[in-house]
């Protein structure tokens, strides 16, 4: 496990700029605790601040990359996250991304053309698409979610996103400006990829 | 039927003349009843009350009486039809589906082809002479029960055959399809009920305060088929050209085709003209409906078909798809066709649509001598010109520059977010570069492979993603202009009229907040617009998160060179408070 100092560092890995308060809403800890870190990661150059928001620094980086293998050691070791990490890329990753696809886009007449969110059957198909594959990833990640609850955090969080898609707030599928169900997606596959010490395959 | 006085959990939608009320039968069998008023032919039907779905849920179990009024729905279908439900001979197929008054997000999905076993399968394969399609219809049938009702959440759709997917479903759920068809409706009937109160369901209504109670209805709607003889097939229909908008029947036939030919392209469609000489009497009450369908929708619509044994049957009638030149065509044809009043038509065209058809392209001829540096898959459509940088904080530092990395993650969003375009060396159609400039609607071209940033960093490029070029230099583009579209003169006059603010080139009310200059978009966040300010301007207003963000700080003047998009994006967003 990492302790709130190095969690606090590890999330502007997933969000590249931040307020305490949105780096406490990925990595689920205390505002005050996130506060905390951030003081000490400023004073020891780990972390750069301006205006309320805060940026990891190439020696935040550095102080990771040796944080990392010495705390995930036991995980990295452990066969059934590998077979799960295999089958998270190969699998449910490549379905949420093809899904993500056919969400922002529609074919007419053979040509694949911007959606415009006019036909709520087509959305509402895609969105209950996503959420049996999203479903489906408790299941692929429970090893992964035995060693590190934030993963658990993460799909909660997706979760919500596609309930808001639902609801006609079609932000919350792929919007930048959200934690929309891409952008949440994207910070949990790049947090169990530094866990486990691989590359994005692409 | 002359029972159906009598039925307690049961409605037949085109027994009844009176309208049957959409909180008793749900939204899906009050469509077919109001089809079958129009005097059109839809295939037999019957459906399951919320009051059942109450019942249920208040005894703990299926209702008293519910099992034998399921028999005599089935028998009215078989009556009307000739077949026999789980038959030797003529067997007779059902599609389950849901439906409450309100649309229910989490609820199940439909169930085709109810009713298969081996038998069944066997009396399809000889009466339509085609073994590959029942056995195709059984297998279908056996992945749509085997997810839906016994929970299995394996992917069954790819499996080869009936067999396959019976071994999936029994190694993730351990349990097995039945045989017994009645056994099959029993279940997929209480699945859908307990499908109003799945996780998903319970989720949605909680974030949305809708209340638990409310159950869903039961359609039990009969299959027909488009392969059983030389005078079957299937079509899809669209009452209005869907590329450009024009009013006239536009469609496609398939002679012997079945449900999902259409989409997987095993048999290669004919054009409607087809159907028309061969069947002149069948296309001539095709296009009747297809009128009839598109003056009750008030809007263009896409109709699926069947024609069995020479009846034409109609399956669905939805609002169609269309491009964003189409959806301009309709929304003013559709007013001058007196169906629509303008602040209607308005709402049938999004900002998005416009930003689409205001797209600059490249001026014509201009790119045929141009030097291609680069070339990839086209993500995301459009044209940019700029200095070309390869970290997220140069495109910052450098606006309207071309953000070139081998791949992109979260990383570099603050980058993109402030790139005219942006360029990968690796990834296709769904990577994440691809998928967030989609989202931002920023061109981009992906996989143009290794070296791609070495080449291109530091040198002016202009990007065309719409055909995934990157070209040296500074190349001429054309933009439409709203004033020289008639189409689009008139939306903007109609939106001009319903929009709370007013949307201008230049600025006219002060103060003026320029949220460019202000810089302050970090980490793609909307930017504080000062108290008191009028007026603003500057990219992030002509989004809808901007315009929203300018309407709710009660700014009365949005500054853009580009006005529709924006004024659509107001009217949309006045509509959804108001």
């Amino acid at each position: 496990m990492l302790d709130p100092y190095e969690l606090t560092v590890h999330t502007l890995t997933l969000r590249q700029l931040g307020s305490a308060e949105d780096l406490r809403s990925i990595n689920g800890l205390p505002v005050d605790d996130v506060e905390a870190a951030l003081e000490k990661a400023v004073v020891e150059g780990t972390v750069m601040a301006a205006r309320g928001n805060h940026m990891i620094t190439p020696a935040g980086r550095e102080f990771l990359d040796g944080v990392y293998p010495r705390t995930f050691a036991a995980l990295r070791a452990d066969a059934a996250v590998t077979a799960a990490m295999d089958a998270f890329e190969t699998g449910v990753n490549k379905q949420i991304l093809a899904l993500t696809t056919d969400w922002q886009t529609i074919e007419i007449d053979g040509d694949r053309v911007p959606n415009d969110h006019g036909d709520p059957e087509y959305d509402s198909k895609i969105i209950t698409k996503l959420a049996r594959v999203h479903e489906k990833t408790y299941k692929v990640l429970r090893p992964l979610a035995d060693a590190d609850p934030l993963v658990d955090r993460f799909l909660d969080r997706i979760g919500d996103a596609l309930v808001r898609a639902e609801g006609g707030e079609t932000d919350y599928v792929s919007g930048v400006r959200v934690d929309s169900m891409h952008t949440v997606w994207f910070q949990m596959h790049e947090h169990i990829l530094r866990l486990t010490g691989r590359e994005r395959p692409e | 039927m002359s029972t159906t006085t009598s039925l307690q959990w049961l409605v037949v939608p085109e027994e009844i003349a009176a309208e049957p009320s959409r909180d008793l039968v749900g939204g899906k069998a009050w469509s077919l009843w109001r089809m079958r008023s129009l005097g059109l032919r839809v295939p037999p039907a019957f459906v399951v009350t919320t009051e059942a779905c109450k019942a249920y849920f208040a005894d703990g179990h299926m209702p008293d009486g519910l099992d034998e009024e399921l028999v005599a729905g089935i028998r009215f279908l078989e009556q009307k039809l000739g077949r026999t439900f789980g038959g030797s001979e003529r067997p007779l197929l059902v599609s389950v589906r849901s439906g409450a008054a309100v649309s229910m997000p989490g609820m199940m999905d439909t169930i085709l082809d109810l009713g298969c076993n081996d038998t069944v399968e066997a009396a399809l394969a000889a009466e339509s002479s085609d073994p590959e399609f029942a056995a195709e219809v059984h297998r279908r049938f056996t992945g749509f029960y085997g997810r839906l009702v016994l929970g299995c959440t394996e992917e069954l759709d790819e499996l080869p055959d009936t067999a396959a997917v019976r071994a999936a479903i029994a190694e993730d759920v351990d349990a097995t399809v039945p045989a017994d068809p009645w056994e099959q409706l029993r279940a997929a009937v209480a699945a859908v009920f307990e499908s109003s109160r799945s996780r998903r369901a319970l989720a949605y209504r909680k974030h949305y305060g809708i209340p638990d109670d409310l159950g869903t209805a039961v359609t039990i709607q009969a299959m027909v088929f488009g392969n059983l003889d030389d005078d079957s097939g299937t079509g899809v229909l669209f009452t209005r050209n869907p590329v450009d908008g024009t009013r006239e029947p536009y469609g496609e036939y398939l002679a012997g085709g079945q449900g999902e030919d259409v989409v997987s392209g095993r048999i290669t469609p004919e054009p409607l003209s087809y159907l028309a000489a061969r069947w002149p009497s069948v296309h001539a009450e095709l296009l009747e409906a297809a009128e009839c369908l598109d003056r009750e929708g008030r809007d263009a619509q896409d109709i699926e078909f069947t024609v069995q044994s020479g009846e034409l049957f109609l399956l669905q009638s939805r609002p169609a798809k269309r491009t964003a030149r189409a959806a301009v065509r309709i929304a003013v044809a559709l007013v001058d066709e007196g169906v629509l009043e303008p602040e209607e038509a308005l709402s049938r065209v999004t900002a998005d649509q416009i930003r689409t058809l205001l797209r600059p392209e490249i001026a014509a001829g201009a790119a045929d001598d141009a030097e291609v540096l680069a070339s990839g898959v086209p993500a995301s459509p459009g044209v940019a010109t700029g200095p070309v940088v390869d970290t997220p904080e140069a495109a910052q530092a450098t606006p309207g520059s071309i953000l070139v990395r081998k791949s992109t993650s979260p990383d570099d969003v603050h980058g993109m977010i402030a790139a005219a375009a942006v360029i990968t060396e690796q990834g296709g159609s769904t990577s994440h570069a691809a998928v967030v400039s989609r989202a931002l609607d920023t061109p981009c071209v992906v996989g143009c492979g290794v070296g791609t940033v070495a080449a291109l960093v530091g040198r002016t490029v202009t990007v065309d993603a719409t055909t995934g070029r990157v070209y040296a230099g500074e190349l001429p583009t054309s933009a439409a202009d709203e004033s020289e579209d008639d189409d689009l003169r008139r939306l903007t006059e109609w939106a001009e009229r319903a929009a709370p603010l007013t949307v201008s080139t230049t600025a006219v009310l002060e103060p003026v907040f320029d949220a460019d200059a202000a810089v302050d978009e970090v980490g793609g966040k909307l930017p504080d617009i000062p108290a008191g300010t009028r007026s603003v301007r500057g990219g992030i207003f002509c989004t809808l998160d901007g315009v929203r963000a300018a309407m709710d700080a009660g700014v009365e003047e949005i500054v853009t060179a580009r006005r529709l998009p924006v004024l659509l994006a107001a009217v949309a967003h006045h509509r959804r408070i108001s």
